[in-house]
């Protein structure tokens, strides 16, 4: 039971922060979580249509509008000449508010919101049924995240310099043919899959922290892009397996404890840079 | 990359200083059944007695809708031999991992013992049911036969001590079924009506006759909105209804509002007292038993209304 969680946990964390470093690099952090909230009309819409609380179709409605919120972040970026951050935070309220309509208009009789039918609970993997691979019993939802998990690699190995360069030097890359817009949307369609197929797997709190945590902390120790990436699943993944035992340990909700471990690593390493730059280094004078 | 390095030191560090934590249940040669809400375990306890560990994962006070699962619970599902639960989408996506475990040990939804005719249907949606069936003691009467039967089945070699204990079981049932109806009863036929904070009663108010009013609707996520509120006050003012109830589970902020704007339009509105909705009282209290339970619940509102 205890490897299969934690193997879980791990396969988020480490497409989780792999997506994060870019971005937390782009200024868009707070995308995850908007992409959180904004899939409520989503799954209300799929729930019209398809009358059942079954999950698969409602998934579909929550990709859908995991996508429609990077698509619309980044039409009022454009269009608007306005800052990410206050994008990302009209488009998922408004999205987020038109969802509760839809719930106390259309469904207010239902149990329906992402809590019930969309976030998973991570210790729930140890109830799976396993597919047989090799001898091996393995759950479908470290069969799902692993497939997820190679789509993303995939994306960032062979879409590196691409991803690389509409990052650090948008106009540069232009100049050189390569197109931002394509690539920053190919950016989000990533994030918007992945954070939905993770919500259901080990739920909503689990993959924001993932995607802005351990980036974050790498951030601090870095500035290498490929140091950073290597750093935050360095974090991602201790940071699963020691916050697996401490709920363990504290008897708690094994993804909070594993958010926490995540907000500790990142307090440690900020108070060590801390101290690191006011005893052990002299940025005032010049190194011979 | 030295910091990776001292990373990763420090990992194995946390680990295994952690790893030596870890918690379970006490292991014992009981049977061990896992339910999730006392009442199913209330239940189950009545038909085993104490031939079996019963244990609910939801405690007293705990709000199913909301319900947070702890890494013991996981733990607890696993090690169980049987798991009831109550189905109807009252668990929201914990149903699911219930689902996949089903094909690995016996778990079972105690609503599939109530034929779907009988559950309020909600919403113009089909296939979706209000899940507060053990508020009808003669639907409660249908899940323990359920549960009886599925006990039985697993195991056969205690058939005859569970079927003497549901027997006698179901006899207190229908006469508790019996008492409700005639308390409820005494209460005037133009005040009976049942205001509380979410529509956990609509069960209750189906069988005994009244008529039921939530706050908010079925699940307790979305907050009720102005136009709630006001309709509500509008509706207790103008029906003179004595009294309005609170719910163990359920926030108190909402139910004060509607005391509040009712005493603005000239009718005093008492709170009712608490009435127990999702969850069961303390264990050891009358109040922690099914029937106990219920049997607070008539008494507060007959109290309240009469």
């Amino acid at each position: 039971m205890d490897l299969v969680i934690i193997i879980t946990a791990c396969l988020v964390a480490v497409t989780s922060s792999i997506i994060g470093c870019f971005l937390i690099l782009r200024k868009m952090a707070m995308v995850g979580d908007a992409i959180s909230h904004s899939v409520l009309p989503g799954i209300v819409i799929a729930f019209m249509l398809g009358g059942t609380l079954g999950s698969w179709y409602l998934l579909l409605g929550a990709a859908a509008f995991g996508i429609l919120t990077t698509f619309l972040i980044e039409f009022f970026n454009k269009r608007g000449g306005m800052q990410h951050d206050a994008t990302i935070g009209v488009v998922f309220t408004s999205l987020f508010a038109l969802g509760i309509i839809l719930v106390t208009v259309y469904a207010r009789d239902v149990d329906i919101d992402q809590d019930c039918v969309l976030y998973g609970e991570l210790d729930h993997v140890a109830f799976e049924e396993g597919k047989n691979i090799f001898g091996l019993l393995i759950p479908y939802t470290i069969l799902r995240l692993s497939v997820m998990l190679l789509c993303v690699l995939a994306l960032v190995v062979f879409g590196y310099r691409g991803l690389f360069l509409t990052t650090f030097d948008p106009a540069y890359a232009a100049t050189i043919g390569i197109s931002v817009m394509a690539w920053h949307y190919i950016l989000m369609a990533a994030v918007s899959l992945s954070t939905v197929l993770s919500f259901g797997s080990v739920g909503a709190i689990l993959v924001v922290a993932f995607l802005i945590t351990p980036p974050a902390t790498a951030y601090l120790l870095s500035d290498k892009l490929k140091q950073m990436i290597l750093l935050s699943l360095v974090f991602g993944v201790s940071g699963s397996v020691v916050g697996y035992y401490f709920a363990a340990a504290i008897d708690g909700a094994t993804s909070a404890a594993i958010a926490s471990v995540l907000g500790a690593q990142f307090i440690v390493v900020f108070a060590f840079k801390a101290v690191q730059k006011k005893y052990f280094s002299a940025p005032n004078i010049p190194v011979v | 990359m030295k910091n990776l390095r001292n990373s990763f030191l420090l990992t194995l560090v946390l680990a295994l200083f952690f790893a030596c934590g870890g918690s379970g249940r006490q292991s014992t040669s009981k049977i061990y059944i896992v339910t999730t809400t006392g009442m199913i375990a209330d239940a189950v306890k009545n038909i085993a007695d104490t031939l079996f560990e019963v244990e609910a994962l939801m405690g007293p006070g705990v709000d199913p809708h909301l319900y947070k699962a702890k890494q013991s619970d996981t733990k607890k599902l696993l090690a169980a031999d049987v798991v009831f639960y109550n189905g109807v989408h009252l668990e929201g996506k914990m149903a699911e991992s219930l689902e996949s475990l089903a094909k690995t040990k016996a778990v079972f939804a105690v609503a599939d013992g109530i034929s779907e005719s009988r559950l309020i249907s909600t919403s113009q949606f089909s296939g979706t049911h209000d899940p507060h069936i053990w508020f009808d003691v003669t639907l409660w009467i249908d899940v323990v036969k359920y549960v009886n039967l599925k006990l039985q089945e697993k195991y056969p070699e205690h058939k005859a001590h569970f079927q003497q204990n549901t027997v006698k079981y179901l006899n207190q049932l229908v006469q508790f079924n019996t008492w409700v109806a005639e308390e409820v009863n005494k209460i005037p036929d133009s005040v009976r009506v049942l205001v509380t904070a979410h529509d956990a009663f609509g069960y209750f108010g189906r069988v005994y006759g009244m008529k039921v009013e939530g706050l908010q609707g079925i699940s307790t996520v979305s907050e009720p909105g102005l136009k709630d509120i006001t309709a509500l006050v509008e509706h207790i003012s103008s029906s003179k209804v004595k009294s309005i109830f609170m719910e163990s589970s359920v926030s108190a902020r909402f139910i004060n509002a509607v005391v509040e704007g009712c005493k603005q339009k000239g009718h005093n509105l008492k709170l009712g007292g608490t009435l127990y909705s999702d969850a069961m009282g303390a264990a050891g209290t009358e109040e922690g038993t099914y029937i106990g339970m219920i049997r607070h619940n008539v008494n507060t509102i007959v109290v309240g209304l009469k």
